[in-house]
């Protein structure tokens, strides 16, 4: 009724050309009153990108496209006033009175007309924030290419000579003497064979190995103990451990709902990283195997576990009866979360800031984003058998088992919460159904050749429960109080349990397909995946899905690449993996060398590892950086290359004692005039307890376990990792939300954390097994240093040995040994 | 934290005495002391940036979507138009819904203002006058998962920062042997999702406790030492500490090494502390009677005992799951819920009004949506984020009148509609922040609990 009223009203004054006084009267003190606030040229940046108080601005519009139309109902301005769309409301504290809409429709349809003139000519219309252009940006420091250096000149020639034993050591010196400072004289034995082994394999070593250390004469001592330690399988749980925080690894979704369960062989991957770290593949061999081993020619089938980074990726779960804008946009929140994962955490690039517009301060059109996300747009995760099947058996049964989940779904959906409309539910109950057993039969050739994948796909077409005859809703909906058939509980809510790992033959793993969201039928969304057929995303501004702009072809970032990069390879996922490490390279190298050395000095070179761009820090050295990164690509991009180079270094060997002048100049220790020291991350402080009180179970766990059960005694990294339900003992020292990619840990000191320490069944039952293990000590002196052997690997002093005697007099040993185990020196990397 | 120093040096000097404190007190300058106390104080406050109306604030969380209709937002013409259903109603939601569903409870209007309340619930019927009903609010997602996203960070992603920790972040923590932001659910496990602290320091992540039980020793993880009484645990700790001395005379003076060791007091304090807090039980039986014997009485109970100690937020959840889901048997599904609710929620600001906390601690009421005016499965009501109610009581916020209209159906907010992001405006305001100025610079821009929207509702604020 309204609106035919407005029609005939519109039109009705469309003649009479409203004039200046109709703006000044009627539009120009509701945009001064409600709007001007954030839609104004004097604001540094007006909201959406919109200015109003500029004739030219109004006219432009803002990132959501113009606000002014013909036909005066399909602008945005008039959507926004009318207040229909729950996600385009102004003015946002209440929507104007009837009859000023009306104004604003009749002064839309009449074309706007709008008197004012725009003061300064040529002063922007927009005073949006603009990012650096691309031709701006590829001047930017961490995108040049990445030099050898020659060695740094330093003044002090003679003690360069004398201190140095690597060639970061120059850099460092040179930057210390800059600076007024001298480094630290070189650690002892004990404190390095200690820092070295918390370092690389996250265990303290025993005191016999400290022993034998410290008495090794021999001038290559230490580089034998790196190399020791290297060799380690221990060395890949720790440093794969690292890799996990980058590559936000995690076992199930943060809700674990119907759409997105748990992921029972997440497992495989964390597996296979620390296989990989331990075989020390190259970098880039090691992230390519990541993005797309499938697509790489003769990889291995051990080798496919590595897709777990994006097959065990975070995902929301979609509800197929919203509508389809709700369902897309969950979608596209979803492959925003791998261009994030890929952005920040292998080219230390916020591109996930160019969703919305292009990117505020750094070179990265939100095109650039549209083309990395068409990526993920046209892969699919599900899970791929262990065994070594040819590619067509793979690929169907990959796009059968991903069918079959979402068949099983909603015929379940649809037979236990059949709404209001049961007679159409029950058809698309029968139509799953139909559907799932066709899918299931033509996959009926495996059951002789590979029974388990036959198993595992009748497994997921689970057929829904007959039911009930539904009552006759015509009845229903008078009879309020009625009993309505009781619901059966729904296969969802069973689901939705947190599962543990399985170990079965499967790994998580995605393959090439385009995935739609269809709409068409209006009570359910569809999940259209398309096999050989990639999806190029149309770029959305503001994120907004119902109202897509062009399209935007599959492609690397436009400020890093060399030519035309457009991703001619199925989904891309392997020309995009091989652009990071051709195009980009300089800066891949820059961020994982950066990510290594911060790994091992506890502070990074540059002070923000996930964001090389405008925002981020600069370089602390950035010479050394470029020097090494162009050494570390020249060495095949191994880690342990670069792992020898860091540890072999004076810089690395210094002792981490505080010298005054060194803290009066240089607080933070920028310049490392010292080594840092720090407090142990949970995985080695966990392990070291274990390990200390004989109880650490070197082997590796497969599966997962639940790290608060008493008898897990496998190592930190093997244990259950939930991006729902964080394990209290990882939360309370500082693990990252396994829900994004990890940037660095902030280590944190809390109360918590020492009633942990002070009262938890895991610190008694660590003292508890210490005292066993000193128990063939004849008496209480005995039985201290022994303690003190296995916890700090050192003797006590006369002071600590009488602090302990006296103790004794009247606490038992397993108090003393527990408060032992509570001390600093225990947490503490030194 | 001149305050501070002192008391880390009488620590010293009470646990090394003699020779020990002298040599002690030579390595410790004042700036380093002051260093350590910065690092190991609760978050050093930004805000507020103009005086508070509220200090803490109190969020009674209904998880599942309460159904307005029944309770604060009466529709004629529901009855009137029942089992029909026409084009305006045709807004989607979760699932097919049918015709009208009339609501079978009684309204009357109760205080100054004559506001609504249904005969489900007498007792915040009865403190009405100082509550505002908010009958317009809503949101941008019908379904729970995102919903409760929205409602705790304002975003449909997982992964943001819960309000909770964002007034931790903003306004840090009163008391330092607490956490600055506590969730009480009666669930072994807190949702990390609701309550997360996202890319703020993980120090203003949400501390979970289960309201469940009454005892707080099994209500916090490795709150009571089992073995040691105070005066042996004191012992053990005096020992810890002496080593700790030990260990740093020889490292040298370190901040992180200083931390703990001021970090082992607080905790040790703290266990006795939260024994008292966390103890309901040390309530007057007629206190206890009148918040009732429930999960969520106990948890409402709790949260006035925290928020009197300097707590800043604290959230209350009604029930594990999420109990006010009602798809069907709506209205046996409320007359069984309601009454418990009812009384522990009155309880609350009636508790809060005598002891004159009322007007420094800002009280909300709301589910992650309301529930339709149209019928689900005959007897039951589907997800409605369209146009809910949620309410509001204290810390500056007038009571006694109901705020905003939904149309005619109770479906959708048509006049002064208040959006999540409104709420959350308001909430920070009352707390002496603007929302525009609390930010966080992550991942290449700054952040905010309120994203790009949000306008505090002034006309409800006293």
């Amino acid at each position: 009724m309204l609106p035919a009223f407005f029609a005939v009203f519109a039109a009705s004054v469309f003649a009479q050309n409203p004039s200046a006084e109709f703006f000044e009267k009627e539009i120009r003190p509701v945009l001064a009153d409600k709007c001007y606030g954030c839609h104004s040229s004097k604001l540094k940046s007006p909201m959406g990108g919109l200015v109003l108080d500029t004739k030219a601005g109004l006219k432009l519009g803002g990132n959501g496209g113009p606000i002014l139309a013909a036909d005066a109902k399909s602008s945005r301005l008039l959507k926004a006033l009318s207040y229909n769309e729950t996600d385009l409301r102004m003015p946002p504290a209440g929507k104007l009175p009837d009859e000023k809409i009306a104004a604003f429709e009749k002064w839309i349809a009449a074309g706007a007309p709008d008197p004012r003139e725009d003061a300064p000519a040529g002063a922007p219309v927009s005073a949006a924030k603009k990012g650096m252009d691309i031709e701006t940006g590829r001047k930017w420091w961490a995108f040049q290419p990445v030099n050898q250096l020659p060695q740094p000149k330093v003044r002090n020639a003679v003690f360069a000579k004398q201190w140095t034993k690597e060639k970061i050591d120059w850099f460092i010196l040179a930057k210390l003497e800059q600076n007024k400072l001298k480094p630290s004289p070189a650690a002892d034995r004990a404190m390095l064979i200690e820092r070295a082994s918390l370092d690389l394999t996250g265990l303290r070593p025993t005191y016999e190995d400290v022993q034998a250390f410290v008495a090794d004469k021999a001038p290559d001592a230490y580089e034998k103990l790196i190399d020791r330690l290297l060799a380690s399988p221990r060395y890949g749980e720790r440093w794969g451990r690292y890799w996990l925080d980058v590559a936000r690894y995690g076992e199930d979704n943060p809700t674990s709902e119907a759409t997105n369960p748990p992921y029972p062989f997440a497992w495989r991957y964390r597996d296979w990283v620390i296989d990989a770290v331990n075989k020390d593949v190259p970098y880039d061999k090691f992230v390519k195997l990541q993005l797309a081993a499938d697509q790489i020619p003769g990889t291995p089938r051990d080798d496919y576990r590595a897709l777990g980074y994006l097959g065990a990726a975070p995902i929301y779960h979609t509800d197929l009866r919203l509508s389809r804008d709700v369902i897309e946009t969950l979608y596209t929140d979803g492959w925003d979360e791998r261009v994030d994962a890929v952005g920040r955490g292998l080219m230390g690039l916020t591109v996930g800031c160019a969703r919305c517009h292009d990117h505020k301060f750094d070179p990265i059109l939100s095109k650039d984003y549209y083309a990395l996300a068409g990526v993920f747009a046209s892969t699919v995760s599900a899970p791929r058998p262990l065994a070594e099947v040819d590619k067509e058996t793979d690929q169907k049964f990959m796009l059968a088992a991903q069918q079959l989940f979402y068949l099983s779904y909603l015929a379940n959906l649809m037979n236990n919460e059949p709404g209001s409309k049961p007679e159409q539910a029950a058809e698309q109950v029968i139509k799953f159904t139909k559907k799932m057993e066709e899918v299931r039969d033509s996959m009926a050739f495996l059951k002789d050749s590979h029974p388990e994948m036959w198993t595992y796909l009748n497994n997921l077409a689970k057929l829904p429960q007959p039911k009930k005859p539904m009552p006759d809703p015509a009845v229903a909906k008078v009879t309020l109080t009625a009993p309505a058939a009781p619901m059966p509980r729904p296969p969802a809510a069973q689901r939705r349990g947190r599962g543990g790992a399985s170990d079965l033959p499967f790994m998580q793993s995605v393959f090439d397909a385009g995935v739609w969201i269809d709409g068409s039928d209006p009570d359910l969304t569809a999940v259209d995946v398309r096999p050989g057929q990639p999806r190029d995303m149309n770029l959305l501004p503001h994120a907004n899905v119902s109202a897509p702009g062009p399209v935007v072809p599959r492609q690397f970032l436009s400020v890093l690449s060399k030519g035309d990069t457009t991703f001619k390879n199925g989904s891309g996922r392997l020309d995009l993996a091989e652009r990071i490490f051709s195009d980009g390279a300089p800066l891949t190298a820059r961020v994982i060398v950066n990510r290594v050395w911060s790994w091992h000095f506890g502070k990074p070179l540059v002070a923000t590892p996930s964001d090389f761009g405008v925002q981020g820090e600069k370089p602390t050295h950035p010479e050394l950086l470029d020097d090494l990164s162009a050494r570390f690509i020249a060495h095949g991009w191994s880690l342990k290359w670069l792992h020898r180079e860091i540890m072999l270094s004076a810089t690395y060997r210094q002792t981490s004692h505080p010298r005054a002048d060194g803290v009066a100049a240089d607080p933070t220790n920028n310049f490392l005039w010292r080594m840092n020291p720090r407090r142990l991350d949970v995985e080695a402080y966990r392990d070291s307890l274990l390990e200390v009180s004989g109880t650490l179970d070197p082997k590796a766990a497969p599966l997962s376990l639940d790290l608060d059960a008493a008898d897990n005694h496998s190592r930190t990294v093997y244990g259950r990792v939930s991006r729902g339900r964080l394990n209290t003992v990882l939360s309370l020292y500082d693990f990252p939300d396994p829900m994004m990619s990890a940037p660095a840990r902030t280590m944190t000191t809390s109360p918590l954390q020492q009633l942990f320490a002070m009262n938890s069944g895991f610190m008694k039952d660590r003292a508890t097994e210490l005292v066993k293990l000193v128990d063939s000590d004849p008496d209480n002196t005995g039985k201290v240093r022994d303690m003190y052997h296995r916890a700090l690997d050192r003797d006590p002093s006369p002071k600590e040995l009488d602090l302990a005697l006296s103790y004794l007099e009247k606490g038992s040993l397993t108090e003393y040994a527990q408060a032992l185990l509570a001390t600093n020196e225990v947490i503490f990397w030194p | 934290m001149i305050k501070r120093n002192f008391s880390r040096r009488e620590l010293i000097a009470s646990l090394t005495g003699g020779m020990g404190s002298v040599a002690l007190a030579g390595m410790f300058a004042d700036e380093a002391l002051a260093a350590a106390a910065a690092t190991t104080a609760p978050a050093a406050p930004k805000f507020p940036n103009f005086p508070p109306k509220a200090k803490s604030n109190i969020v009674l969380f209904m998880r599942g979507g309460p159904s307005q209709l029944d309770m604060f937002d009466p529709k004629p013409a529901l009855l009137k138009y029942q089992g029909q259903r026409p084009s305006s109603v045709d807004l989607r939601t979760e699932r097919t819904t049918g015709g009208l569903l009339p609501s079978p409870f009684e309204f009357k209007q109760y205080g100054r203002g004559g506001v609504h309340v249904s005969s489900l619930l007498p007792n915040i019927a009865s403190v009405i006058d100082d509550i505002c009903v908010i009958k317009s609010t809503y949101t941008f997602n019908p379904t729970h998962t995102p919903g409760c996203s929205l409602f705790h960070t304002g975003n449909i992603a997982a992964t943001r920062p819960s309000m909770g920790s964002w007034i931790s972040y903003g306004l840090g923590s009163v008391n330092k042997n607490l956490p600055g932001f506590v969730v009480l659910n009666p669930v072994p496990q807190g949702d990390l999702g609701l309550s997360r602290s996202g890319f703020l320091p993980a120090k203003h992540q949400g501390t979970h406790f289960d309201d469940s039980v009454v005892e707080p020793d099994k209500m916090i993880k490795y709150l009571q030492n089992k073995d040691l009484d105070r005066e042996k645990q004191r012992r053990q700790l005096d020992l810890i500490q002496s080593l700790n001395q030990e260990h740093e005379r020889s490292f040298g003076q370190d901040e992180f090494l200083d931390g703990r060791i001021q970090s082992m007091e607080t905790a040790y304090a703290m266990q006795f502390e939260a024994m008292d807090v966390f103890d309901i039980r040390k309530e007057s039986q007629a206190t206890r009677e009148m918040y009732g014997d429930t999960h969520f009485a106990h948890g409402c109970l709790m949260a006035r005992r925290l928020v009197e100690r300097g707590v800043r937020t604290v959230h209350v959840f009604y029930g594990p799951g999420q109990p006010w889901d009602d798809h069907s048997k709506i209205e046996k599904n409320l007359k069984e819920r309601c009454p418990d609710m009812d009384k522990a929620c009155a309880a609350l600001i009636k508790d809060l009004k005598q002891r004159g906390l009322l007007d420094e601690c800002l009280v909300t009421w709301g589910g992650e949506f309301g529930r339709t005016p149209v019928s689900e499965s005959g007897d039951g009501r589907d997800h409605n984020p369209y146009g809910f109610t949620t309410w509001m009581a204290g810390g500056g916020v007038k009571g006694g009148m109901s705020y905003g209209e939904t149309d005619e159906f109770g479906f959708k907010a048509v006049e002064k509609s208040v959006s999540v992001h409104d709420l959350h405006a308001t909430m920070l305001n009352q707390l002496g922040i603007d929302h525009l100025k609390l930010t966080y610079r992550y991942a290449g821009r700054d952040f905010r609990l309120t994203d790009v929207y949000g306008e505090v509702v002034r006309d409800i604020l006293a």
